[in-house]
């Protein structure tokens, strides 16, 4: 069925169909349409809907939610995220699947509500104490909003950890042409909760490999469950054990940086002969496919890697994208944080970073000028 | 009717419900292999703890449908010992975590068990919650200070009263639980103390409420508060006094319990596909019923003020290109008061699909009003000269190297509807620029607007369509 549908009613369809039954979230621009469509929607398939007092309390309901078994979505904008912050931690202490949309707004603070920024990248991925590794994906379309939600909630359930959509107001809000329904067919199953056998002592953090994840059970279900913000051992319980504790540590980052090429989404498209790679993400992805078009049609050589996976860093993909590259174009609505990121993988090449932070959309010709493509 | 909630003044503290009176009791709910608790000597969250347990006793929930749900502070420590569920969270959040729980499974019996600083920290939370009356209990352990960072001043710290943040004396004043919260009339409201010796049945009375239920337990912190202020067990009870916050049951409500009443209120008799994909209506989608002539891609901009129905209209006029077999894409741009100001909306239609969502020179804009053109008034002056400019005539000059074509087009909308003027323009380039047969729009309106409305603007449509434009127009 074609419809022609903003990339926030993507990520309300994405959410059903991945099994998310309970969402809870506060109005803010532009991701309000988020909460207001799982409103509409949820009653149908039996899930639970709210709006809460504060950001803080809407992740603190979804992470008690996920406790008792449901598959849970947020979402919000920049001064929301910060708001999540503590409780994002919380989530990766506790290891709870919980699936958060960030639909960027140009910041910082309050900035410009209603326009388009990817400002939050690197916060999405720093922004909790403890500094342990999360899962941060970015769509450029509406139909990735909608493959992009199905995948966060299968990538929180197989790794318990919270899985951030790196969405944006020009993404989020934006109208095109999709058929979800067509989309859907392709998309596998949504993966269930791992539960853990009703017959046996249930360890909710129980690992052997340092980078297993444990089957999750429910609250209110066959086991008693234990779930704590301190630091604790296998067993829920707290320990000041510097052993015990590094064990954990090392724990919750393997099982997630371990596991970063089964978890790194992109999409290459490399020209023989090309010295220059542009890397791209998100929405500026788009500006980035109609440069290296333009290039291409005028003769000239362009590689492009568009990486719909931002955390863990896909450095495997870069990697290999990298080779045979002199210059590395990094297009961002942003003031560089990606280019960062690739500039310690680029291995000395010149890494340009194209930046737009002033609301507007990176233009294709921003990527061929400051990207010396000419 | 229901029956009237219970007067706001305190009540002595009576005999539970049924279900708390008597009977036997099932076994403790403690885990004997942690203790001993890890209060210090004399600290009332030892008694807490204990009354917690014998109040579980009495209401009889099988262990496995019993959530503990704490967060920082010392009395944050008693979930440890609790053989149920148990969730430890922030500082000041269990409230959330608690309403998360419930709200997903309303049969549990959810009990939080927090201290006076998260109350304060959470004090948003608290206030949410009794408005909402959702079926938790929340059990205040109240010592008047931070007892976990080493004493200091909390929400609930007297006037007067010495702490390590208020060494000279507090000069707030102390929130009172029960004042605060018994406007929003939840299930139960109690005020009592750990030297009570109904503490375990008023507890029990909390868990059994069905709705929110909260008791500010009035404790000694024997590390800092108590000592440092003269508090005892003998004189607690002349502190209420003192501070004119008696102890008793300060509410009891019959507002329906939030958790149940969402569900009944929103689900619908029948869940249609509990399981499965959700299900999406039928026939609602935008299969072309035309063709369009279009052969390259088009940037619309259309630039008009809040009222106009901009962004609706940029809608239908998108559907209707994806209805003659076009792409398209839409981005709207208003300010956050919508009712006043401008209202732009770009468009983007091509037999391609579209790559870039921006565009750089539109091809054809419209503008419907003042503020429309003063909004895109830097694009105008940058348009290149084939760029078409559909203006209604009466707003005059337009600053623009591109091709002008002032139309009547509040003439034409008298003839509809006052709301049609934005319709008749997309008719007046739709028919000039041949973009797609107006059969497409009519569809994209029938499919997506309510009747009344899209009869609106397909009148407006067809109004507009018959305006004559110029005759060397560019035409697709």
């Amino acid at each position: 069925m074609i419809e022609f549908l903003e990339g926030n009613d993507a990520v309300v369809r994405g959410a059903l169909d991945a099994g998310c039954r309970f969402f809870a979230g506060y109005p803010i621009t532009p991701a309000t349409s988020i909460l207001t469509g799982m409103m509409r929607a949820m009653p149908d398939v039996g899930g639970v809907a709210v709006q809460c007092e504060d950001e803080i309390a809407s992740i603190g309901m979804c992470i008690g939610a996920a406790m008792t078994g449901q598959k849970v979505l947020t979402a919000t904008s920049g001064p929301g995220m910060s708001l999540y912050s503590e409780n994002i931690g919380l989530a990766i202490m506790g290891e709870t699947p919980l699936v958060i949309v960030d639909v960027q707004r140009q910041g910082p603070a309050t900035g410009s509500a209603t326009k388009g920024a990817d400002g939050d990248i690197l916060f999405l991925r720093w922004g909790t104490s403890g500094g342990l590794p999360l899962i941060v994906l970015a769509p450029e379309s509406v139909e990735e909003c909608y493959t992009l939600t199905r995948e966060a909630f299968d990538l929180a359930e197989r790794y318990r950890v919270p899985v951030i959509l790196a969405s944006q107001k020009e993404v989020g809000l934006t109208r095109e042409r999709v058929d979800l329904e067509e989309t859907a067919r392709l998309c596998p199953p949504p993966r269930p909760r791992m539960a853990a056998p009703a017959d046996t002592p249930y360890v909710p953090h129980a690992f052997s490999a340092p980078d297993d994840v444990a089957p999750l059970s429910p609250i209110g279900g066959p086991h008693l469950v234990r779930y704590t913000t301190s630091m604790h051992d296998e067993r829920a319980w707290l320990t000041a054990d510097p052993a015990v504790i590094a064990r954990m540590m090392e724990h919750l980052r393997r099982k997630i940086d371990d596991h970063a090429d089964e978890i790194a989404r992109y999409e290459w498209d490399p020209q023989e002969g090309a010295s220059t790679l542009i890397l791209a993400y998100g929405v500026a992805a788009r500006s980035a496919r109609e440069a290296a078009a333009r290039v291409r049609a005028g003769g000239g050589r362009v590689s492009l890697l568009v990486l719909k996976s931002l955390f863990p860093v896909p450095e495997a993909a870069i990697r290999a994208a990298l080779e045979g590259i002199e210059r590395v174009v990094v297009p961002e609505m942003n003031l560089g944080q990606y280019a960062d990121v690739v500039r310690p993988l680029a291995g000395g090449r010149e890494v340009v970073s194209v930046t737009r932070m002033d609301t507007d959309l990176v233009r294709p010709d921003d990527v061929i000028r400051q990207g010396g493509l000419l | 009717m229901k029956p009237e909630d219970s007067a706001a003044t305190p009540s002595a503290v009576g005999a539970g419900p049924a279900a708390v009176s008597g009977g036997a009791r099932t076994p403790s709910y403690l885990d004997e292999g942690s203790m001993p608790l890890p209060f210090c000597p004399g600290c009332g969250h030892a008694k807490v703890t204990t009354a917690l347990d014998e109040a579980l006793q009495m209401v009889g929930r099988p262990r496995e449908r019993v959530v503990v749900v704490t967060d920082i502070g010392c009395v944050g420590l008693t979930d440890r010992h609790f053989n149920t569920n148990a969730f430890h969270g922030l500082h000041g959040r269990s409230i959330t975590y608690a309403s998360g729980i419930k709200l997903a499974d309303p049969d549990l019996t959810v009990l939080v068990v927090m201290g006076d600083g998260g109350a304060g920290i959470g004090g948003a939370h608290l206030l949410a919650a009794a408005r909402r009356n959702i079926g938790i209990c929340v059990v205040v352990a109240n010592n008047f200070n931070y007892g976990m960072t080493g004493g200091q001043l909390s929400c609930t710290t007297p006037t007067g009263a010495l702490t390590a943040t208020c060494h000279l004396g507090n000069l707030e004043a102390p929130l009172d639980l029960m004042g605060t919260l018994r406007p929003s009339k939840p299930a139960f409201l109690a005020r009592t103390s750990v030297f009570a010796d109904d503490l375990p049945a008023l507890i029990a009375r909390g868990l059994s409420a069905d709705g929110f239920a909260l008791l500010d337990v009035w404790d000694l912190c024997v590390a800092y508060y108590a000592g440092q202020n003269k508090l005892t067990r003998g004189t607690i009870d002349d502190m209420m006094a003192d501070l004119e916050m008696p102890a008793g049951v300060h509410h009891e409500g019959t507002r329906p319990e939030f958790a149940r009443a969402w569900r009944d209120l929103y689900h619908p008799d029948e869940i249609a596909d509990e399981e499965g994909m959700c299900l999406l209506p039928p026939d609602a989608g935008l299969t072309p019923v035309a063709e369009s002539p279009l052969q390259t891609r088009l940037g619309i901009l259309i630039a008009g003020a809040a009222g106009q129905k901009i962004r609706s209209l940029a809608t239908i006029l998108g559907a209707g290109a994806i209805m003659s077999g076009l792409h398209a894409t839409q981005k709207d741009d208003y300010p956050i008061t919508v009712m006043t100001g401008h209202s732009a909306a770009e468009v983007i239609l091509s037999p391609e699909p579209v790559v870039y969502t921006g565009i750089e020179n539109p091809e054809v804009v419209l503008i419907l009003s003042a503020e429309g053109r003063s909004r895109v008034a830097r694009t105008l002056a940058a348009l290149p000269p084939e760029s078409r400019v559909y203006v209604e005539a009466s707003l005059g000059a337009v600053d623009t190297p591109a091709r002008v074509i002032p139309l009547d087009l509040k003439g034409a909308a008298k003839e509809v509807h006052r709301l049609a003027v934005g319709a008749v323009g997309v008719g007046a380039i739709l028919a000039a620029e041949g973009i797609y047969p107006p059969e497409a729009f009519e569809a994209a309106a029938r499919r997506l607007q309510k009747g009344k409305v899209a009869d609106t603007n397909i009148a407006g449509l067809r109004a507009g369509a018959a305006l004559t434009p110029p005759a060397d127009v560019r035409r697709l």
